[in-house]
């Protein structure tokens, strides 16, 4: 390489911008769920599978499906999302990519962010699916306050995500993987159902929006904390 | 102007102050000392457990050392910096690749981690002879263009530190032959190459400076033309054997 | 430090069993029967203070999970080890003297009770938290991931906490479920109290014993490596 180029690429080594990272990081995860759609198909199946399950375990004589439906819908997501994230690093497994990906100056929360945010819109495009399949399954009624719906379901993904990404990284390098996931994510995973749950169901049954303020907060409190909890401990997951 | 003498001048290069690397009870380098020459080529030899690749994963600063520290031309270096891993490029026998991406992609996905502005990705290709397989997948390349792209891809930045573990292995020999210019050019150019490898007559013909490690000790250090290429097999297996038999005697017991 | 930990822990241990001692005594002999609940409220004397070490142990596992990934010192991994062992006994203590209870006075294992349902949540953080301590290839990885497991699970339940009882808040029990009784008798709030300390010193009792062990057993593998 001449002095020239030298002096050009050594401009160029201002090293990455923080936001930069966190879009192509993102990016490149959904750019490779796009062309390989491995845990897209297999969420959206498992989605479709386990309605048709929860319709054909309801007696609609006896339950009206509205009074469950809605926690059904927040146990599904779960159980989704965990397929999903749960692979979230294989990509980076095959071939040590993560390892290279850590010999880069790019920022570890950084990194982290880019993959919250892509496994967001992943799981998120996922609980739309189920919202609409529990609804076909169900005859559920969204019409009430749908926006604020979306709201809390995007908070409670969020937070999920957020969390499942952070012991999505550490499961991967444990002997017993992705089973031990599970264990450390459900007991943070309880206030999530708890007022998602709570929220969802009321506007289900058509209550107004200010008995469901409270709870939309909570699950943004719960987001908030689990992105930042995540951003920094990271770092200290993915170090050798 | 090439900096190859073994005079502990802390001032040129990559200097090793008594590391230490344990693993629970094992000890993976005990109180390496050496000076690793700037802008020139060193192999790093040594049998398998030797801690070549421990050493050069300190180097890279996925792992801290113990004890001791690493300094760059005289300043002590902190391994786990952004400016530190903006300088050096490493390549091991992980290709570090995105199989569903493609040559173009996983090239400009590095460029981006790195913050490069204006990286010419078609020069890096080029530089590899993959240029006319820029579009196409990863997961179709063979062994041979997997190792070629990474090493595209481990010098985009144009570091200034090349960090290289067993390269050589499993290549074709169209890509080695490759592999040999491309060092030879790094080292031309001024620029630091640590190589551990196995071949130990290819890694002597590359080499400006030689450093042998056994179970963790440094049992050779000097620069490469005080060294007979002839000879150099024969006294590799001794200086091997050496060691072996003074550890089980200190130790005790075969280990 | 080693065999200062250790005598101070044996030290610990037999005060806490003694005042554990006269707390049982106590209990069976000393303060009246509560006019409610009856005698089977005495188990609350066994579990208030087992919860109430069960939440220390992990706050002291938090904190020295903090200091270890903070500043790397092996003895706060050490500490937080001890204490996680501890902490799981006493929450193991909670969790069947729970239901026990539950079943004998109310006819019910499970009550949904918000303190104890926090304290099950609690049992799982610390199983994933010992788990994840073997489950790595190296033991510094394990350590490390203990770590994060133990922060974050601290850092969850406040919020765990708010979303437990606000959940009993909208479901309330028929039952009262007053421990103390309507009426909080001085004799019983001693003997709550006595309990609380006998438990605790015996808890700091085990966790020193332990840390001197684990302390020993390190610096062997240390020396053994050198």
């Amino acid at each position: 390489m001449s002095a020239q180029d030298h002096d050009r690429v050594a401009d160029d080594r201002a090293g990455p911008g923080w936001a930069a990272v966190v879009m192509a990081v993102a990016a490149k995860d959904l750019r490779i769920e796009f062309r390989t759609r491995a845990r897209t198909l297999t969420m959206a199946g498992f989605v479709v599978m386990v309605g048709l399950l929860f319709f054909f375990s309801v007696d609609r004589a006896l339950v009206r499906p509205q009074d469950i439906a809605s926690g059904l819908t927040w146990i599904t997501l779960i159980l989704a999302g965990l397929i999903g994230v749960g692979r979230t690093f294989e990509i980076e497994k095959a071939d040590g990519a993560m390892t290279g990906l850590l010999l880069t100056p790019a920022p570890r929360d950084a990194i982290y962010l880019g993959k919250v945010l892509a496994n967001f819109i992943l799981v998120y495009a996922i609980v739309l699916l189920t919202t609409a399949v529990f609804g076909l399954f169900f005859q559920l009624d969204y019409s009430n306050h749908p926006g604020a719906l979306l709201l809390l379901l995007a908070a409670g993904t969020l937070g999920f995500v957020a969390l499942a990404t952070l012991f999505g990284a550490l499961t991967a390098e444990t002997t017993l993987g992705e089973s031990l996931l599970p264990i450390l994510l459900f007991p943070l995973l309880v206030p999530m159902v708890i007022y998602g749950a709570a929220a969802s169901s009321r506007l289900l049954l058509g209550r107004p929006l200010s008995e469901v303020e409270g709870q939309v907060r909570m699950l943004a409190a719960f987001a908030l904390l689990a992105v930042s909890v995540g951003a920094v401990l990271f770092g200290q997951i993915v170090e050798e | 102007m090439n900096a190859s003498s073994t005079r502990s001048s802390h001032d040129g290069g990559l200097g090793l102050h008594a590391l230490r690397r344990r693993f629970g009870a094992h000890v993976a380098l005990r109180d390496v000392a050496a000076t690793l020459p700037a802008g020139a080529i060193t192999a790093v030899f040594g049998p398998n457990g030797a801690g070549k690749s421990t050493l050069l994963k300190l180097l890279a600063g996925s792992l801290q050392p113990t004890d001791g520290s690493i300094s760059w031309k005289g300043a002590t270096l902190d391994t786990r910096s952004a400016e530190w891993r903006a300088r050096i490029g490493v390549l091991s026998h992980d290709t570090h690749l995105y199989a569903p991406l493609s040559a173009r992609e996983c090239l400009s996905f590095h460029a981006r981690m790195h913050g490069l502005r204006s990286p010419d990705l078609d020069a890096a290709l080029d530089r590899v002879d993959l240029l006319d397989r820029a579009e196409d997948r990863v997961a179709g390349f063979s062994r041979g263009m997997r190792q070629r792209l990474a090493l595209a891809r481990t010098l985009l930045h144009d570091p200034d530190v090349v960090l290289l573990d067993e390269p050589f292995t499993g290549l074709d020999a169209h890509a080695a032959q490759l592999l040999e210019e491309v060092l030879r050019t790094l080292r031309d150019g001024q620029r630091t190459v640590v190589l551990v490898t196995h071949a130990l007559s290819e890694g002597l013909a590359l080499a400006d400076h030689v450093l042998m490690l056994v179970r963790g000790a440094v049992v050779l250090d000097t620069p490469s033309e005080r060294l007979e290429a002839d000879t150099f097999a024969e006294r590799y297996h001794a200086l091997v054997d050496a060691a072996e038999i003074a550890r089980a005697t200190t130790t005790g017991a075969p280990s | 430090m080693n065999a200062r930990t250790g005598w101070f822990g044996i030290g610990m241990a037999l005060a806490g069993v003694l005042v554990s001692a006269y707390t049982l005594w106590m209990v069976f002999f000393w303060v009246p029967t509560e006019v409610s609940m009856g005698i089977v409220q005495r188990i609350f004397y066994i579990h208030v203070p087992s919860a109430w070490v069960a939440f220390l142990a992990f706050g002291i596992v938090a904190v020295s999970s903090a200091v270890y990934l903070w500043l790397g010192d092996e003895r706060a991994d050490i500490a937080a080890l001890s204490a996680a062992e501890g902490g799981i006994i006493f929450t193991t203590i909670v969790l069947i003297t729970g239901p026990l209870w539950g079943k004998i006075a109310w006819n019910a294992y499970w009550t949904g009770e918000p303190r104890l349902t926090l304290t099950l949540v609690l049992g799982f953080i610390y199983v994933g938290y010992l788990m994840v301590r073997n489950a790595t290839d190296t033991p510094e990885r394990g350590k490390r991931f203990a770590a994060v497991v133990g922060i974050v699970g601290a850092l969850f339940i406040p919020l765990i906490h708010m979303s437990v009882y606000w959940f009993r808040g909208l479901h309330p029990d028929p039952v009262i479920l007053n421990p103390e009784g309507p009426t909080a008798d001085p004799e019983i709030q001693t003997t709550l109290y006595v309990g609380l300390l006998g438990f605790t010193l015996l808890f700091l009792g085990l966790m020193a014993l332990r840390y001197s062990v684990e302390r020993a057993h390190r610096t062997l593998e240390l020396r053994e490596a050198a």
